[in-house]
C-alpha cells in the first residue's frame, strides 16, 4: 500500500529518480556512470567542504568541549587570543592566516542534536556568515563503538570570493579569507585531526575533556 | 604485496619485454549477431555490458594451442624460430583449458618446438595474467634461471562459454572477444621491465562464478549452460573494485619507478568495458590519446587485453623508443591486479 507521494504535482519533475520511473535495471546504470575511480577536487569540495573522523572520546564530553567557543584557541590552526566582546556571546579572536585579522565567533549549540555551529567572519561581527556546521554523532549508533564521529561541513558562502566589507579590513592585508577556500578540505582535516589528537588524550589520560581554564 | 628494493634492482641484470605478438580469429563479428538471439535482460542496459560493435570468436575446433602457434608466427617471423627454441623459461594462461586437467604449457612449449627449463601454467592471474607473467619471467631470468621466456595468452571463452545457445541471449555474452598473444622477455636492457607490483585480494576469490539454471558442478552433465554468475549487487561491488585496483597498483609502480601517472606515455590495460577505461584514464589523470583501447573492435579481451593492446600501439607507432608504458590490470571479480612498467626500447629482431 502506497502513501499518496507526489501526489499534488501533476507531471513528473525532471531528474527524480524513484523506483516507480526508474526501475532497478535502469537505475543501477545511472548508479554506475556516476562510480568513478577519482573525483575531481573541484567537485569534492567546491560548493561544500565536508570532513569526518572518529573520535575516542564519548560525545557527551566532546559536545561540551566543541560548545565551548574557546575551544577553537586548542584545536583551530590559526584562530588564537578568544575574549568576550561587549555583545553576549561573541567572541573575538585573531586568525593568524591573515597577520593582524580580527575574527568574530558566535557558538549556536544543541547539546539534543550535539549540533555545533560556529558563526563567524573576519574583521566585523555584525554580519556573522562564515559558518562551520558541526555534528557530534554517538559513535555507538553509527560504528557499533564507543566514542565520536564528527561530522563537520562548511558552504562555500559567495562571501568567500569577495570581501562584502572591505572597509573593515586592516589597510593593506595582502590576504582574503576565501583566498583559503580551496585549502579548506586538507585544512579542515588537518584540524579535524587536531581536535582528535586532543580529545583522545586526555579521555585516555583520564583528564577533563573541557580543561579547567576554559571552566 | 612485495616490492624489488633499489638495492636488489641495482645488482638484478636487467630483463627486457622486446616484442609482443598477436592473433584475432576469424572475421570480426557484429553486434547484430547477439541483437538476432537478444531476450529481455535486466542487464542489457547496464554499462558493463553494453556491447562493442565487433569481437572475434575462436573457430570451433580451434584450440587454445592452436590460438597460442598462431599469436607467435609474427614473433617467429621477426625473431627466427631459433628464438622460440631456445625459450628457458616458457609461462602460459588459457583462460579455458583445452583439457580441465592441466594448463595448455606442456603442448605449447611442443607445438612452438621448445624445450624450456620451465613450465608454468598461471590460472590465478585472469585479465592480468601478462602482468604476472612479467613479474614472473623478470624474476627468474634475472635469478639466473634462463636468458628468454615466453608469455603466452589465450583468451577463448567468447566463442565457447558465450556463444551457447542460451548463453548469447543474454547481456553478458556480448561483451567478451576471443584472442591469443605471446611476449617475448630476455636478459637485456633495451626495453626492460622498470617494476611490477601484484595484489592478490584472496577475499574476493569467490566472486566469479559459473552460473548453471539448475545449479550443478561445473563438470556435472546437466540441462542448464553456465554463464558468468551476476547480480547487479554484485557487480557495483565489481565496479567500485576495478575502479580502486587498478589506479592502485599503477600508481605503486609509478612510485617506485619515480615517475608522475600523468607522465606516463602510453597506458595499457585490460578492457573489460568502457566505464573502467573512461574511470582508470581519469585516475592517472592521462588523456584518451594515451591510453590505448581496441574495445569497440575487439571487446573484453581478458587477459589477452594488454598484449592486443600493447602491440596494436607498438604497431601504430602510438609507443616510441624511449617511452614509458604502463600496463594494468584486475582480474576476475576483483581477486588479484597487477601493474608493470616497461621503458619501450623499439621493436628489434
Amino acid at each position: 500500500m502506497s502513501l499518496p507521494a507526489l501526489d499534488d504535482i501533476a507531471t513528473p519533475i525532471d531528474g527524480v529518480i524513484r523506483i516507480e520511473n526508474a526501475p532497478r535495471e535502469r537505475a543501477t546504470p545511472i548508479i554506475m556512470e556516476m562510480m568513478r575511480s577519482v573525483y575531481p577536487h573541484d567537485e569534492v569540495f567546491g560548493e561544500y567542504c565536508t570532513v569526518n573522523d572518529y573520535v575516542d572520546c564519548p560525545p557527551d564530553e566532546l559536545f561540551d568541549y566543541l560548545s565551548d567557543t574557546r575551544s577553537l584557541e586548542e584545536w583551530t590552526y590559526s584562530l588564537r587570543g578568544f575574549t568576550p566582546t561587549d555583545e553576549p556571546g561573541l567572541w573575538l579572536a585573531y586568525d593568524r592566516l591573515g597577520s593582524e585579522t580580527e575574527i568574530y565567533t558566535r557558538t549556536v549549540a544543541n547539546r539534543e542534536a550535539r549540533t555545533v555551529d560556529y558563526h563567524c567572519a573576519w574583521d566585523q561581527g555584525r554580519h556573522l556568515w562564515m559558518i562551520y556546521l558541526m555534528r557530534v554523532v554517538d559513535a555507538r549508533v553509527v560504528l557499533n563503538k564507543p566514542g565520536s564521529v564528527v561530522l563537520w561541513t562548511n558552504c562555500h558562502h559567495p562571501f568567500y570570493d569577495e570581501n562584502p566589507y572591505p572597509e573593515t579590513a586592516p589597510p593593506g592585508r595582502p590576504v582574503w579569507v576565501g583566498d583559503f577556500w580551496d585549502m579548506f578540505g586538507a585544512g579542515h582535516l588537518l584540524e579535524l585531526k587536531n581536535l582528535k589528537a586532543i580529545a583522545e588524550y586526555r579521555h585516555r589520560n583520564g583528564l577533563p575533556v573541557t580543561p579547567a581554564w576554559m571552566s | 604485496m612485495t616490492e624489488t628494493t633499489p638495492r636488489v634492482a641495482a645488482l638484478l641484470p636487467a630483463v627486457s619485454l622486446i616484442d609482443v605478438s598477436t592473433y584475432l580469429p576469424g572475421r570480426p563479428i557484429s553486434a547484430d549477431y547477439y541483437a538476432q538471439f537478444a531476450d529481455t535482460d535486466d542487464l542489457r542496459d547496464n554499462l558493463m555490458f553494453r556491447a562493442p560493435r565487433f569481437r572475434h570468436h575462436v573457430a570451433e575446433d580451434e584450440t587454445a594451442v592452436d590460438m597460442v602457434e598462431r599469436a607467435a608466427a609474427d614473433l617467429v617471423d621477426r625473431h627466427g624460430t631459433d628464438t622460440l627454441a631456445d625459450v628457458d623459461v616458457l609461462i602460459t594462461h588459457t583462460q579455458l583449458p583445452d583439457m580441465p586437467f592441466y594448463g595448455g604449457g606442456g603442448a605449447v612449449a611442443h607445438r612452438l618446438g621448445m624445450k624450456p627449463n620451465w613450465v608454468i601454467d598461471l590460472h590465478n592471474g585472469g585479465c592480468a595474467a601478462f602482468v604476472l607473467g612479467l613479474k614472473l619471467a623478470r624474476n627468474l631470468l634475472a635469478s639466473g634461471e634462463g636468458r628468454t621466456a615466453l608469455i603466452a595468452v589465450a583468451q577463448n571463452a567468447a566463442g565457447q562459454v558465450f556463444d551457447q545457445v542460451t548463453v548469447r541471449r543474454k547481456a553478458q555474452a556480448a561483451v567478451p572477444g576471443d584472442g591469443a598473444a605471446v611476449g617475448l622477455v630476455t636478459t637485456s636492457d633495451c626495453s626492460p621491465i622498470l617494476d611490477v607490483e601484484c595484489r592478490t585480494y584472496g577475499e574476493y576469490a569467490g566472486d566469479m562464478t559459473i552460473a548453471m539454471d539448475p545449479p550443478r558442478k561445473w563438470w556435472q552433465a546437466g540441462p542448464g549452460e553456465g554463464c558468468i554468475g551476476f547480480t547487479d549487487a554484485k557487480i557495483t561491488k565489481v565496479l567500485a573494485r576495478g575502479n580502486r585496483q587498478v589506479p592502485e597498483v599503477a600508481y605503486a609502480v609509478c612510485d617506485r619507478i619515480g615517475v608522475t601517472p600523468s607522465e606516463l606515455d602510453l597506458l595499457v590495460t585490460n578492457q573489460p568495458n568502457r566505464v573502467f577505461l573512461r574511470n582508470w584514464r581519469e585516475a592517472l589523470e592521462l588523456p584518451e590519446s594515451r591510453h590505448v583501447d581496441t574495445f569497440d573492435e575487439c571487446g573484453n579481451l581478458f587477459a589477452a587485453g594488454i598484449p592486443v593492446n600493447l602491440d596494436r600501439a607498438i604497431t601504430e607507432g602510438q609507443l616510441r623508443d624511449g617511452d614509458v608504458v604502463m600496463m594494468a590490470a584486475f582480474a576476475h571479480a576483483g581477486d588479484f591486479a597487477g601493474a608493470a612498467a616497461v621503458r619501450w626500447g623499439g621493436r628489434t629482431a
